[in-house]
């Protein structure tokens, strides 16, 4: 009987070796819904290898999941602009060979030298969109296509939901006063913490990524702020509803395809974000999230209708009024500091 | 008399209904033709036959099944074991051991998952084993059903009579002997009650599980919480039915074996 029990360590030590060997895999975390089921089967195909895709809803949870071991579970993740700063200061990111990856020359120039991944070092861009209101049209009236349908509260429209996304939606009730949204000034967020806090008790909640989306289709709610490239899709399934920026201005996002730093497949992960950044296969990534592609081999590829899409690709002045959550060092604790409050009150 | 069993009856149709309706309305809801929403919009079994087509929902249930029966097979061995021990063998250690059980049973299910994901990267930085996966989740998951099923045989074993096995030893068997022949098949019913509450645990795990999960490995219970987050569709309600109908099963299933049992032993 002893001797049984003796067998279990060493039993036990071999089985939780990483013994991944047999046929390639790539291991990809990344949010629900973006990237394209035929894409990755097609590079199952291409490469002679299994693709595992691990799934977030939200960037906090997935930076925890790196920071605590994931930076070795994982060949592919997917961070935004915000994020991206904090992982490659962290060192849970691998920098990019970019002999490996030569499809990089197909990105836009003005994504391929950004303040926060000079150079596409860390980062390959894969989307971009904005953030702003989804709305169930309500016929007869005439909108007034602003934040305040969500933060003042003679202007509600019906119940919404906001965004489980901090710099977001901070940044949402920082442009409703018509501040900067990576403003560090103690009173500007005073402010922009008691809009929210005040919109949070009129709210349903906060939730997740494409789950405002969701309750607006399923009629639970008839706001939500979303991202584009989710709300697009909404669009699409349910023509009663409405995705635009407000007027005062909001956020741009840029989700780029990132390496670990200890991921165990780097060559495979480099040959599949060389895949993905080839100018077919980025349009059909954009058709497919309905996101705008920061590719410009891929324009050429992409129907003109999408092209066309002001809530997709907006007109200039409304590209003025949309800034990047930008990384302030040190003072994110400030921004911490504030949807810790906001969230627990 | 009577007016209180009424009340008595009343009261316990008040609890079932409050513990049955949800799951009632999740059944109901999974033959919902509508994709969104609490409209209901016809009959169908739709969401059942796409739940075949799905590989990442079969991928979870077979996951949920590999690790609930492994990790409930190593740990009922092992609680039976310790729980026979504590029982029937008195030694300087006992006392420690016998609270310390009790430990796992009642730390939260958060600390717990946190300090196994905490001592995984500990040991993975020192040997590199541990590789977030399967099989840590099974080594946790045999972590905190040891306890109760440990707690379960033990209990049972006080009830039991001792002068059975010390008849047998008289008799002329040895330890062993005694264990398979006089111990095990009294403790049985009792064995078989902690497996399949170490089993229930170990389906029903979300919080230890999530933790300490690698690429692959999502289990049900995982990728519900997953769905839910995104907005709840019937297909999630199709996969919840089939897991409550395989509970059901499965408590039928143990019941009629310990019936069974207690019949075989009684003649």
């Amino acid at each position: 009987m002893r001797h049984i029990l003796y067998l279990l360590l060493p039993l036990v030590a071999l089985l939780t070796t990483d013994c991944s060997q047999r046929v390639p895999q790539l291991n990809i975390f990344t949010w629900s819904e973006y990237l394209d089921p035929k894409i990755i089967s097609e590079f199952e195909q291409k490469f002679g290898c299994r693709v595992v895709l691990d799934y977030y809803e939200d960037p906090e949870s997935m930076m925890a999941k790196l920071a605590s071991g994931g930076s070795s579970l994982y060949d592919i993740v997917v961070p935004s602009n915000s994020n991206l700063p904090a992982l490659i200061k962290r060192g849970l990111l691998a920098s990019l060979r970019a002999q490996n990856i030569p499809n990089l020359n197909n990105i836009d120039s003005r994504f391929s030298d950004t303040p926060f991944d000079p150079g596409n070092q860390y980062g390959a861009p894969y989307q971009w969109g904005t953030t702003g209101l989804y709305i169930r049209k309500s016929p007869g009236t005439t909108l007034d296509l602003s934040w305040a349908l969500v933060f003042d509260p003679a202007k509600a429209a019906g119940p919404f939901l906001l965004l489980d996304d901090p710099r977001s939606c901070i940044g949402a009730a920082l442009r409703y006063r018509g501040r900067t949204l990576n403003t560090t000034n103690s009173a500007e967020l005073k402010e922009a913490g008691a809009i929210l806090a005040s919109a949070k008790k009129r709210s349903l909640g906060f939730e997740g990524a494409v789950g405002g989306r969701n309750r607006v289709l399923s009629k639970g709610a008839s706001m939500a702020i979303v991202y584009s490239g989710d709300a697009l899709r909404g669009m699409e399934e349910d023509p009663e509803t409405l995705y635009f920026i407000p007027r005062e201005g909001s956020e741009i996002w840029l989700d780029s395809l990132s390496i670990p730093a200890r991921a165990p497949h780097r060559d495979l992960a480099e040959n599949f974000i060389n895949f993905m950044l080839d100018g077919r296969v980025a349009a059909r990534s954009a058709e497919y999230t309905r996101a705008a592609t920061p590719n410009k081999a891929a324009l050429e590829f992409i129907s003109p209708e999408l092209l066309k899409n002001p809530a997709i690709y907006p007109p200039p002045e409304v590209m003025q009024s949309l800034e990047y959550a930008a990384d302030l060092a040190d003072l994110n604790q400030l921004y911490d500091d504030l949807w810790t409050h906001i969230k627990a009150d | 008399m009577k007016r209180i069993k009424l009340q008595l009856c009343g009261i316990a149709g008040l609890l079932y209904a409050f513990l049955y309706t949800p799951i009632a309305v999740v059944m109901v809801y999974s033959f919902n033709a509508a994709k969104r929403g609490t409209a209901w919009k016809g009959f169908t079994t739709h969401w059942y036959t796409t739940l075949l087509d799905s590989p990442e929902k079969l991928l979870a249930v077979r996951n949920t099944l590999i690790l609930g029966l492994v990790s409930t097979g190593v740990s009922t061995v092992l609680g039976t074991l310790l729980g026979y021990g504590l029982a029937r063998h008195s030694g300087k250690a006992r006392n420690f051991v016998s609270w310390s059980i009790y430990l796992p049973v009642m730390v939260p299910d958060i600390v717990m998952a946190v300090g196994m994901l905490m001592f995984y990267s500990l040991v993975r930085d020192w040997l590199g084993l541990f590789q977030l996966g399967l099989p840590t989740m099974i080594l946790a998951h045999i972590t905190f059903q040891i306890p109760f099923i440990a707690l379960v045989v033990r209990s049972r074993l006080a009830g039991m009579d001792p002068t059975i096995e010390e008849a047998a030893r008289d008799l002329g068997a040895n330890p062993w002997q005694r264990f398979r022949f006089v111990t095990l098949p009294l403790l049985f019913p009792g064995i078989l009650a902690g497996a399949a509450l170490a089993f229930t645990l170990s389906i029903d795990d979300f919080v230890v599980s999530f933790f300490t999960t690698g690429p692959g490995a999502t289990t049900l219970p995982i990728l519900i919480y997953s769905s839910v987050k995104r907005g709840i569709t019937p297909d999630i309600n199709a996969l919840s039915t089939l897991m409550v109908l395989a509970s059901i099963l499965g408590t039928l299933t143990v019941t009629f074996f310990q019936k069974r049992w207690r019949h075989d032993n009684s003649k």
